[in-house]
């Protein structure tokens, strides 16, 4: 088994709603209620959910960005980067100067291609940024070239450099996403749906990007997704979120064919599948929508629409269960 | 392990493509808007002809002036536009500064090849002229005097010309200082939200609430403010509302992934606030500057009109048309300050439609 690169444990994320004349807090939206997971070396997690599940808060808890984007936020738990030399530096509790030696080795990759490059700089001054910041003894043309470099592994021409974002179509900046993530030579990469804002055909070129990049930089990947095809194709393993908690998580191939948690077992039936001979396991449909992360049912999250649900369910959250191989289940009753 | 690459038609331009594409030369967004700026014909003519003026207004010296360019006098230059020379000096009689248009008339009549150059129109704005005219002012325009003299004999066009050059400058300066200061604090509470946030904007609505036209009667008639001064009054009292504006900008560019992407990568607030966010956030400085500008004349006017501006004899428009309204059957008082205060106004206020008009991000709302 290869070497640790990241545990969350236990991260929970709230963001407190105000209101009222004093302006106090009325409730919390608890986005990610207490996830637990590792990354190994090398290997591909996929975390999937469906919209609003927390997938992306995760994301963005370890590049330590929520806490600039809503001051308010309330966050708990841990997340631990290992480093090469045994050493563990818990992300969560750093300010910004103290983090600022470990951002080069987790990045991120954004799903708004649009968004995600700023449209006033040029896209050498883009992926030169992070190289500005983390190798400032670089001179300037050892810097031009690793643009150069970057642009011509992510399968772009150098001279697009002097160009700006709106001159690329979504799929060229996604791949000037990945080359910005790549400057600074990261261990980990966090791609929060990378494909999912790009047509079908640009989807499986940018995939085929990341797993050759991968192969030759052997990086990690936490793949954020809500296309359980695609996170299939790409993932080592999968970890299934429903409203802010961890329901499933294990191989990609167990997790994929024999799901065992009632709402993975659900989602993986509603994957529709490219071979009409083939018998497809019976579609499950799920009565209901998705309880508001305002007020969380208590215990199980899932109860509400659960098919198998208990009484016992709404007393207390339900641990992990080991089914071997690696695979996790949070339901006692599968 | 399912990570077998996926079979995909990879991206292969033709090689001519390839060359067509380096051809097209790659422009910002900013000069794409100075493009469009200069297609919106209305605008961009009226921003070469304020410009034009504005610039020329900084040679006024040499134009319209009672003080000569160059008098030759016993075999001596003198230039008198940068230098004070006392009647003696050039052998009149009386005191004070030499009166040049009478010099040039006597040293013309003399010929002893002494002589005098005057700007091309030879009144300055504060000058008297009524012991060279006869008959009790205002004077009506005549072939001396374009557009006559007000109630104390000075020559109406001289003291138009100089006020142009003040207003503009004023308003320009009123707009600059009330936006940093607006900009920065608008930045500031965007982009550190929270607490920080919400006492700015509580001080700012408080702040808001203070009446700025009285306070600064008040503070001018105490202070009797020079033209710094009077800059300063007036931009305490107005930089609240950009502020509105470059909180919300700044609220809406700080969630954009450009900004995560940063924060992720280590940037330092300085960098993410000038570097990134700022240039994003300034459109609407841009599109309401123009018209701040016209509010910079604007109150610059109004409080010349009441007397509570520029200290006399300073030719402001205000002033005159103050002088206007006490005269108001002299129609040169009240027409020429007026239509040039109404004439500068719409040329800025075309300038700022058509930056409006070029800034508008629908047109490349596609392209972001």
């Amino acid at each position: 088994m290869s070497q640790m690169l990241l545990s969350v444990n236990d991260l929970h994320v709230h963001f407190p709603v105000f209101g009222g004349i004093f302006y106090r807090k009325l409730a919390e939206i608890k986005a990610v209620d207490g996830v637990s997971f590792e990354i190994r070396k090398g290997e591909t997690l996929g975390l999937v959910g469906e919209s609003g599940c927390g997938k992306s808060t995760v994301g963005r808890a370890i590049i330590n960005v929520l806490r600039f984007i809503a001051p308010d936020v309330h966050l708990k738990g841990e997340i631990i980067l290992h480093l090469e030399d045994q050493q563990k530096i818990n992300l969560l509790n750093l300010d910004k100067k103290s983090m600022r030696p470990y951002r080069r080795k987790v990045q991120m990759v954004f799903q708004d291609p649009y968004s995600s490059l700023n449209p006033r700089l040029t896209i050498k001054q883009i992926i030169e940024e992070p190289l500005e910041i983390h190798n400032p003894d670089m001179s300037e043309s050892e810097r031009d070239d690793r643009v150069a470099w970057l642009l011509s592994k992510v399968g772009l021409r150098p001279e697009q450099a002097r160009r700006y974002p709106h001159e690329f179509s979504g799929g060229q900046r996604q791949r000037i996403g990945v080359a910005r993530s790549l400057a600074t030579n990261p261990d980990l990469i966090i791609a929060d749906e990378p494909v999912s804002a790009l047509d079908v055909s640009i989807q499986a070129q940018v995939l085929n990007l990341l797993l050759e990049l991968q192969e030759e930089f052997h990086l990690t990947y936490l793949f954020i997704a809500h296309d359980l095809s695609v996170v299939h194709h790409i993932s080592n393993r999968i970890a299934v979120m429903y409203l802010g908690n961890i329901v499933e998580i294990g191989p990609s191939e167990i997790v994929f064919y024999d799901p065992k948690h009632p709402y993975t077992k659900a989602l993986i039936s509603a994957v529709p599948r490219p071979e009409p001979q083939r018998t497809r396991p019976k579609r499950q449909v799920l009565v209901g929508d998705v309880p508001t992360p305002l007020a969380k049912p208590s215990g199980c999250g899932f109860r509400t629409r659960c098919p198998i649900a208990k009484p016992e369910c709404a007393k207390s959250v339900p641990q992990f269960v080991d089914k071997g191989d690696d695979h996790f289940v949070a339901c006692p009753y599968v | 392990m399912s990570n077998q690459p996926i079979e995909t038609n990879q991206q292969t331009l033709p090689q001519e493509e390839i060359a067509k594409g380096q051809e097209i030369a790659s422009i910002s967004l900013l000069k794409k808007r100075i493009r469009k700026f200069k297609t919106l014909k209305r605008g961009y003519y009226s921003f070469l002809i304020i410009v034009s003026m504005y610039v020329l207004s900084f040679f006024l010296m040499f134009l319209v002036n009672n003080r000569a360019l160059i008098v030759k006098y016993n075999g001596n230059y003198y230039f008198p536009v940068f230098k004070y020379h006392a009647v003696e000096e050039f052998g009149q009689s009386g005191y004070g500064e030499a009166r040049y248009r009478e010099l040039k008339k006597q040293f013309a009549e003399e010929k002893k090849g002494n002589w005098v150059l005057m700007p091309p129109y030879p009144y300055g704005p504060i000058e008297s002229l009524l012991e060279e005219l006869e008959g009790t002012p205002p004077h009506p325009p005549s072939k001396e005097h374009w557009m006559g003299t007000d109630d104390r004999g000075r020559d109406v066009f001289a003291r138009l010309a100089y006020g142009f050059r003040i207003s503009i400058s004023f308003a320009i300066i009123l707009v600059l200082i009330e936006y940093s200061i607006g900009v920065s604090i608008g930045a500031m509470l965007g982009y550190y939200g929270g607490k920080i946030d919400l006492f700015g904007q509580r001080f700012i609505e408080l702040w808001s609430a203070v009446p700025g036209l009285y306070t600064l009667i008040i503070l001018t008639s105490i202070f009797r403010p020079n033209f710094a001064m009077l800059v300063i009054f007036i931009a305490i009292f107005g930089w609240m509302g950009i502020t509105y504006y470059i909180r919300g900008e700044f609220y809406r560019e700080k969630a954009k992934d450009y900004v995560s992407a940063a924060i992720a990568m280590g940037a330092s607030d300085r960098k993410i606030i000038f570097r990134h966010i700022l240039p994003n956030a300034l459109t609407p400085v841009i599109s309401f500057g123009p018209f701040a500008v016209v509010g910079g004349i604007g109150s610059l006017v109004a409080l010349d009109y009441l007397g509570f501006g520029l200290p006399p004899p300073t030719p402001s428009w205000g002033q005159m048309a103050q002088v206007g309204l006490q005269n108001i059957s002299k129609w040169w008082l009240v027409l020429f300050p007026l239509g040039a205060l109404f004439v500068t106004l719409l040329l800025v206020v075309f300038i700022g439609e058509a930056i409006r008009n070029a800034f508008d991000p629908r047109e490349y709302s596609r392209l972001r």
